[in-house]
């Protein structure tokens, strides 16, 4: 009998064996290419006057990465942040931005930029096309004014125009119950402390008519002494005060006014107290100042945000800031977005984003909606409180009823001839 | 003609043809670099690299006019930068409020430029050295508080917003980001072009003069206060040129283009590049944007590297980089001389 076969390696068992080589060899490619990660951008201030606020955002973002990262990524690509410092200077803040889309490849922009800053990142996503998400901006004009708009940039963040609706009315209530007619105000000398100053104070004679506002102090952004605004409104006497000085700014100005027993004296409104950048800071915090929520872990009182503050917490040993739920919110947006358009792709990214409502520990009933019409954030967690000298610091919390601010916001669109 | 008259006019003819073939000579400089600057992006889709140029040509502008003042004439300005936010919202708010086409408003922010330069210009040069420094900040704060307070026309602390429109022109698109760049690269060498003529000119010569000894200048029968004036004014347009085209890159004019930060970023550009070169803020401007470009990738604490380069320059070398260059090749050429 003669072997018609030779014992080896048979031409079908070379093929088989080539082609589990060649699979073994692709298979790390080919599963590298579905996984390839994804780069989203960040440029935000990391140093100066404002980086604790800046790094609270790099901080909450890269905490809630490592979530939608560990659920398997942006539609099935890992998420590579590339976070950079624009020292909150709008020209840099621009040149980081092109910088991330054009060298680094990102493909995705969070703005963490305030103020001038993020109207300089706004025109870079105008230019290149790039979906951005703008989470630290306040300035109701970059969403609200029609000329700013554009179909791949949105707005992640509270807004000033809400919180004059709410502190109005809020301050309102407080006004007519214990009969606080004659107020003052004291506020930063700049836009923000202008139009947001001028905005309450608006909302508040709607509510009230009857209020009179008979002091009005501008001490300059970052100034040192306040003796004089302090001095200048002890002696106009008023019965309440409101303020939307902030941060820093903030703190030094209660530690000035306590040594003149400035709160024994009068109801203070101070819409950026409830913050705890400014609550841990300052040395003696009085008793009883109202305050607009900026981040505090008590309101909503549900489970979900306490456990999330405590997440952070217990990450960084430092509580969020009012600028830390807001990129939290942004990365939970793309993660449910990515997920409904099952593509990590900008366009298809921002089609999903219009009128989006997610789940979210920061929203006013538990979730939070991305409107369709202005690309703005709303139905976030918004109120007001009262401060006590230690933890929780803002006890109870009277919500805002968005009902009415969606009322007097499309009035108040109308009068600034946006709609 | 006296003998003495004759001998000075033969002097005085090759000296002339030899101003003529320095004039050429530097044209042709400058149209190589153009040409060389024009053809990177041929060879090269670097986005960045283009970005880079874009932002040299407007700090180099700015830079290079503000050692005009420090260098050539001994003025130190620490209010230079106004003119740089000045240019940017001039300009800026000509096409955003008159949509006129950009030549037009490129023109006329010069024109309102001049205007502001010649009236600050006409305080300022009266005093002397620190003064002087003190009341140009003065202005430039002056200017930055106007730009914040006057918020319905220059949007205040939220800058020019909504982008600066930029209508085609002679078929040149500026939102196309290569034409944005030959221009800037344009504007950098005609500027450059222009300033260095005028650091050779007999009025170059002049500041120089006022700058070592301003009472001899004086008596020399020299308009002291008009030559400042006049290089305060020439200085603060190609200062508004820098601020152009950092408005154009970034579509909009921000209050920190006029913030004394700006005009401290100037004297640190003299300060890196040095001041006794023409060439030195170029080369100051170059590096700072390098270093700031690289080091804010990797740290967010650049302050103390930015601060580590600026002592070593200041207690190490103790002059600009180009400076130190320079008198190392002149030293060495001394040397080889034998002397």
């Amino acid at each position: 009998m003669t072997k018609t076969r030779r014992p080896g390696i048979s031409r079908r068992s070379t093929l088989a064996l080539m082609g589990a080589g060649a699979m073994s060899v692709a298979a790390p490619w080919v599963a590298r290419a579905q996984a390839k990660t994804i780069k989203i951008g960040m440029p935000t201030i990391l140093s100066g006057r404002v980086a604790q606020l800046g790094t609270s955002s790099r901080n909450a973002v890269m905490l809630e990465v490592e979530k939608v990262n560990g659920a398997g990524g942006l539609a099935g690509r890992q998420i590579e942040m590339v976070i950079r410092d624009s020292k909150g200077q709008p020209q840099e803040a621009a040149r980081v931005a092109r910088e991330l889309v054009n060298t680094d490849g990102c493909e995705l922009l969070l703005d963490g930029e305030a103020s001038s800053g993020s109207f300089a990142v706004h025109e870079v996503a105008r230019d290149l096309g790039v979906l951005c998400i703008h989470t630290c901006s306040e300035a109701s004009s970059l969403t609200a004014d029609p000329k700013q708009r554009i179909p791949n940039a949105f707005r992640c963040v509270r807004q000033g125009i809400h919180d004059s609706i709410v502190g109005g009315s809020y301050a309102a209530s407080i006004a007519k119950a214990k009969g606080l007619k004659k107020w003052a105000t004291c506020s930063p000398d700049y836009a923000y402390g202008r139009d947001t100053t001028g905005e309450f104070t608006l909302y508040l004679k709607r509510f009230a008519p009857d209020i009179e506002i008979i002091s009005e102090s501008w001490p300059k952004l970052f100034q040192a002494d306040y003796t004089e605004v302090v001095t200048k409104i002890l002696q106009a006497k008023p019965q309440a005060l409101y303020s939307c000085l902030w941060g820093g700014d903030l703190t030094s100005y209660i530690d000035q006014a306590n040594i003149y027993a400035m709160f024994s004296q009068m109801e203070v409104f101070a819409v950026n107290m409830a913050d705890y950048t400014a609550l841990t800071v300052v040395k003696n915090l009085p008793k009883g100042i109202h305050s607009g929520n900026r981040y505090i872990k008590t309101f909503p009182t549900t489970p979900e945000n306490a456990a999330w503050g405590d997440a952070y917490k217990a990450k960084y040993n430092e509580y969020p800031t009012n600028w830390s739920w807001q990129n939290a919110t942004a990365v939970m947006f793309l993660a449910e977005a990515a997920k409904k358009a099952n593509s990590a792709d900008g366009k298809k990214i921002a089609e999903v984003l219009k009128g989006l409502t997610i789940k979210c520990p920061f929203g006013a009933d538990g979730t939070v909606t991305m409107r369709g019409d202005d690309h703005t954030l709303v139905g976030y967690a918004i109120g007001w409180g009262t401060t006590i000298p230690q933890e929780p610091y803002v006890p109870e919390v009277k919500a805002g009823d968005w009902k009415t601010i969606f009322e007097l916001e499309a009035e108040w669109k109308k009068s600034k001839g946006y709609t | 003609m006296t003998e003495l008259e004759a001998g000075r006019a033969q002097t005085l003819v090759p000296a002339r043809s030899g101003a003529a073939l320095q004039r050429y000579r530097d044209v042709l400089i400058a149209l190589i670099a153009f040409a060389v600057l024009a053809s990177l992006p041929l060879f090269t889709g670097s986005k960045a690299l283009l970005d880079f140029v874009i932002r040299c040509s407007a700090y180099g502008l700015f830079a290079t006019s503000l050692n005009l003042l420090v260098g050539y004439t001994g003025l130190t300005s620490f209010g230079h930068g106004m003119f740089f936010g000045l240019g940017a919202y001039s300009f800026g708010l000509i096409m955003q409020k008159l949509g006129v086409p950009i030549p037009v408003a490129f023109v006329a922010t010069l024109a309102i430029t001049a205007v502001v330069a010649a009236i600050i210009g006409a305080i300022c040069v009266r005093l002397k050295e620190i003064y002087f420094a003190f009341v140009t900040l003065a202005f430039q704060m002056l200017i930055h508080s106007t730009i914040l307070s006057w918020a319905s026309f220059t949007g205040g602390d939220q800058g020019l917003r909504g982008g600066i429109p930029r209508p085609v022109f002679l078929g040149i698109d500026l939102s196309d980001h290569v034409h944005l760049y030959v221009t800037s690269c344009a504007l950098l060498i005609l500027g450059l072009l222009a300033m260095h003529q005028i650091a050779q000119s007999p009025f170059g010569y002049t500041l120089r003069m006022i700058r070592d000894n301003a009472a001899r200048a004086s008596f020399l029968g020299i308009d002291v206060w008009r030559a400042k004036l006049t290089v305060f004014v020439l200085a603060a347009l190609f200062a508004s040129m820098g601020g152009m085209v950092m408005a154009l890159f970034v579509s909009g004019a921000y209050p920190e283009f006029a913030y004394w930060t700006i005009s401290g970023e100037g004297i640190f550009i003299n300060m890196l590049g040095g001041v006794s070169t023409f060439l030195g803020p170029m080369v100051g401007t170059v590096l700072l944007l390098l270093l700031n470009d690289t080091v804010t990738r990797f740290t967010e604490y650049h302050g103390i590297v930015l601060g580590v380069v600026i002592l070593f320059f200041a207690l190490g070398l103790r002059k600009g980089l180009l400076d130190f260059v320079a008198d190392w090749l002149a030293q060495r050429r001394d040397a080889g001389e034998g002397r």
